[in-house]
């Protein structure tokens, strides 16, 4: 019976430890997804371009989304043509018009969408584009999904 | 009595603080394991909004079309694996040769990629995309 008063008001803080730990593994995981592009976007398959490695990008790089239905947007902010071409404009008096533009379009959407972006870089004075595929499906995501 | 159960407690282990720890490892592992595509880049030029292809082509100059229903190279239309084939055959010859790509507005993004990734294959570096 002395006993186990004395055990009562004794907290085990192990479990609570855990639990902490859980929380902060499951934030640094689901933060880490939380990126600034189209998740939407579903790429065709280019297996002999050149291997893009977001690491060895250039910070003056711009990326451009195209989602299925022809939405046009950066870091997932819906843009049009003259918006993208005024980024263009920015970039290329910051750091000269030898910066890549990379265009993740999805397989999906009309070519009018991708004329569009394209013509608005060459408004901006970049005439050099790159379009983004996969080189090898790793992730388990299929082109349909 | 007692000292009897004391001898009983010290050999029995707690399980629990590892059982603990191996899930944490696991769901660490399942997580970190999870890998991301590998992207590649497909570069083109892209001439001034309102020029067009010029009708009189020299002889290095592949003039591919895309449209709705697939591809048109140099007048002639034909499928993925014939395109493939004979882009194979005109790269031998000239290597160097300009490849004018022209889509129509309605053609799928798919074709232009597919078009390119075959001029990537090839060695064909010079390629210019035009749209209609």
């Amino acid at each position: 019976m002395a006993t186990k008063t004395h055990e009562n008001p004794e907290l085990d803080m192990t479990p609570m430890i855990d639990v902490v730990f859980e929380l902060i593994i499951f934030f640094v995981v689901t933060l880490k997804m939380a990126t600034d592009k189209d998740e939407s976007v579903r790429l065709e398959d280019g297996k002999h371009g050149i291997i893009l490695t977001p690491e060895e990008l250039p910070p003056s790089h711009i990326t451009i989304d195209i989602a299925k239905n022809g939405r046009i947007s950066m870091a997932n902010v819906t843009m049009h043509g003259p918006e993208i071409t005024q980024k263009i404009r920015q970039r290329v008096g910051k750091w000269g018009t030898d910066f890549p533009v990379l265009i993740r379009a999805d397989w999906r959407c009309k070519h009018a969408a991708v004329a569009e972006v394209m013509n608005a870089c060459t408004a901006g004075g970049v005439w050099k584009i790159s379009f983004v595929a996969v080189q090898e499906r790793k992730s388990g995501q299929k082109k349909t999904d | 009595m007692k000292s009897n159960r004391k001898e009983q407690e010290q050999p029995k282990l707690d399980m629990t603080p590892m059982i603990d720890v191996v899930f944490e490892l696991m769901i660490f592992f399942v997580v970190t394991l999870k890998q991301d595509d590998i992207f590649s880049r497909l570069n083109a030029n892209r001439p001034a909004p309102n020029s067009k292809p010029s009708d009189s082509a020299p002889s290095d100059q592949i003039k591919i079309d895309i449209g709705p229903g697939g591809f048109i190279l140099n007048g002639r239309g034909m499928s993925k694996r014939d395109l493939r084939a004979n882009l194979k055959s005109l790269s031998a010859t000239s290597r160097n040769a300009t490849v004018l790509i022209s889509c129509t507005m309605d053609s799928p993004h798919m074709f232009l990629i597919e078009a390119l990734d075959m001029c990537h294959e090839y060695r064909m570096e010079n390629l210019s995309i035009f749209s209609m």
